[in-house]
């Protein structure tokens, strides 16, 4: 039952910094859902996908230290950033299936005192809701359907791929997010790059390529009647509203579209103020689509 | 079971200005049978207009590759009735990042000139004259030599999509083929032209190319191990290369990564200027990062020592004391 729901909670490094709203409003939802969500003090950084660039043992090495800090809470990790998700569970899904890597990762964390021995899962917010706690749960919670928003899903890349890695939805033909949004009360809106990159990757790499991306995203859904999008990545959503303005710029068009991450869409719908949202820290404003 | 195909088709013979459109064609499925199955009953019985390329019709030669229902597929390898019974629909689309010529025929020559630009062959060491290797040797390349050059991951990639001149996941898995062989004399000069610009750090790692390459040969985690290749040979004066070294820095002081220094160490002094007027913007809606002195993570020895015991960093300590 939804009331028993437990995890470690790893919130990412961005969103305990500059999308540090995605973060609060995620502990305020959870709290009103009745999710149990326990701190991890020693968790350090996934990597964000970087750490793969530079040495593949220790990219596992410091991973398995994270799930190592889980496994002693014994609780499953809950993360709030599709990236973080992707990384740790491509990690886990090597550890767990190559036992001479394992054995290798544990001679390293024996070394600071550790040890894992496989048996934490990584989840994200959205999984959460749409698969432990229940849609038909989530939908008795809402006070305040959303009826006015069209809402453009914006799943990105590292919650659905690798599948073979993650394997809570499905690439082809996902569903947990326009289920998500149909429980809140709102509509979802279909465009074909829902499942695209954002471009974050190559922000600081590749400017052009990264701008126009996130600008194209951003048109497409529009061009098929969204009012605003929603996301279950803080690096996708610093592509898609903080540097909204310079996508813009790149391809000479005001978009001007709200983006709200995946636990403020759900925040609106329990109640919460655009203050409890931290709305106030997004660069493009939601307030057109809440009057 | 009849099912309807809705197929793009396109003929520039008939006119200069004409333009793709989508026709119909119900075709009765039996159990089993593949899309390229289909595509020829399609052109025996109903019209032999139709152009798409085919050969070995096992999923080895690599010529049937299109878009099915929106992602790239090999025809031969993917069954009607189960992708029409998933998705609803059945609609044939040329590859996408790829011109098409006629129908589902698609231009390949700049998935050629991207593969040619890596050389795609072995330039060994003094012209070695043993080119036996062990299987261990031959395992690190493994994935790379799976490449039947369909091109779903070019079809798929993202960036490649925004920015034509990106050398693409073919011929990166492709390079890191020859870069990883044991027998290859020009890893490093291999190395330094896959760094410069439209090269392997333009990687967006969208994972297109892993999950819809038919192969498995993993095309990301192929850039993956020439970006740690490049950067263990030292080759890091360019933003991709500099932009991990910042991560990788911030996690081992302070656990985490610090978004202020990375944008600071990866731009460089000038071009961190540039982002002056975006971060005052940024500043108003409390958006601008700190700079983490004090905020270590609990336990930050535990990272230090595993930096210290781990991989390339633990190999070079013992190349210094040896």
């Amino acid at each position: 039952m939804a009331a028993t729901l437990k995890y470690a909670y790893y919130p990412g490094c961005a969103s305990q910094e500059i999308t540090k709203e995605a973060n609060e409003t995620t502990r305020l939802v959870a709290k009103e859902l009745g999710i149990g969500l326990y701190d991890m003090p020693k968790a350090n950084c996934c990597g964000a996908g970087l750490l793969t660039d530079y040495d593949y043992d220790l990219y596992i090495a410091l991973n398995a230290r994270i799930f190592a800090e889980a496994e002693e809470m014994g609780m499953d990790i809950m993360t709030i950033c599709s990236t973080c998700l992707m990384v740790m569970s491509r990690a886990n899904a090597d550890l767990q299936k190559n036992t001479a890597l394992m054995a290798k990762t544990n001679e390293i964390l024996g070394r600071a005192g550790l040890r894992y021995t496989g048996g934490v899962k990584i989840k994200q917010l959205l999984w959460v809701l749409a698969g432990d706690y229940g849609l038909d749960n989530l939908r008795k919670k809402v006070v305040k359907p959303l009826d006015r928003l069209k809402v453009a899903p914006f799943y990105g890349c590292h919650s659905l791929r690798p599948s073979d890695a993650l394997g809570f939805d499905d690439p082809a033909k996902p569903w947990s997010m326009e289920a998500t949004i149909k429980a809140l009360g709102a509509d979802p809106v279909e465009y074909r790059g829902k499942t695209k990159c954002c471009g974050f990757q190559v922000d600081l790499v590749n400017e052009e390529t990264a701008e126009t991306m996130t600008a194209t995203r951003l048109l497409d859904g529009k061009a098929k009647g969204a009012n605003c999008f929603v996301t279950p990545c803080p690096f996708c959503h610093i592509n898609l509203d903080n540097y909204q303005n310079l996508a813009e710029k790149r391809v000479s068009k005001k978009i001007s579209m709200p983006v709200f991450h995946l636990a403020q869409l759900v925040g609106l719908s329990l109640g919460l103020s655009a203050e409890e949202l931290g709305l106030s820290r997004h660069m493009v404003s939601p307030e057109s689509v809440l009057k | 079971m009849k099912i309807k195909f809705r197929i793009r088709r396109y003929n520039p013979a008939e006119s200069e200005e004409s333009a793709p459109y989508i026709q119909a064609y119900t075709v009765d499925v039996s159990e089993g049978m593949t899309v390229l199955e289909a595509l020829l009953k399609i052109a025996d019985e109903q019209d032999p207009t139709l152009a798409f390329r085919k050969s070995c019709r096992s999923a080895i030669c690599g010529s049937c590759a299109v878009t099915i229902n929106g992602f790239s597929r090999l025809a031969c390898s993917t069954q009607v009735i189960p992708e029409f019974k998933k998705m609803g629909d059945m609609v044939i689309e040329p590859l996408s990042n790829h011109a098409a010529l006629k129908d589902l025929m698609v231009d390949f020559s700049p998935f050629w000139k991207k593969i040619e630009k890596v050389t795609p062959y072995l330039t060994p060491k003094g012209g070695s004259e043993n080119a036996a290797i062990t299987t261990a040797e031959e395992t690190a390349i493994d994935s790379s030599q799976k490449c039947i050059m369909c091109g779903c991951c070019n079809s798929e990639c993202n960036a490649l999509e925004i920015d034509g001149k990106y050398i693409g996941p073919s011929a990166l898995a492709k390079a890191w083929r020859f870069v990883g062989d044991v027998r290859e004399g020009n890893s490093v000069k291999r190395l330094e032209r896959l760094s410069e610009e439209h090269g392997m750090w333009d990687c967006v790692r969208c994972v297109h190319c892993t999950q819809y390459c038919p192969k498995d040969v993993a095309p990301l985690k192929q850039i993956e191990m020439l970006r740690s290749a490049a950067m263990a040979k030292g080759i890091l004066d360019n933003p991709g290369a500099k932009h991990v070294e910042a991560l990788v820095e911030s996690v081992r002081k302070i656990g985490r990564l610090d978004e202020a220094a990375m944008t600071f160490k990866t731009l460089g002094f000038l071009r961190s200027l540039g982002m002056i007027p975006l971060g005052f913007k940024m500043q108003i809606h409390g958006k601008m990062p700190h700079i983490h002195l004090f905020s270590q993570i609990e336990k930050i020895d535990e990272v230090k020592r595993i930096y210290e015991e781990t991989g390339r960093e633990k190999e070079e300590k013992k190349e210094k004391k040896g």
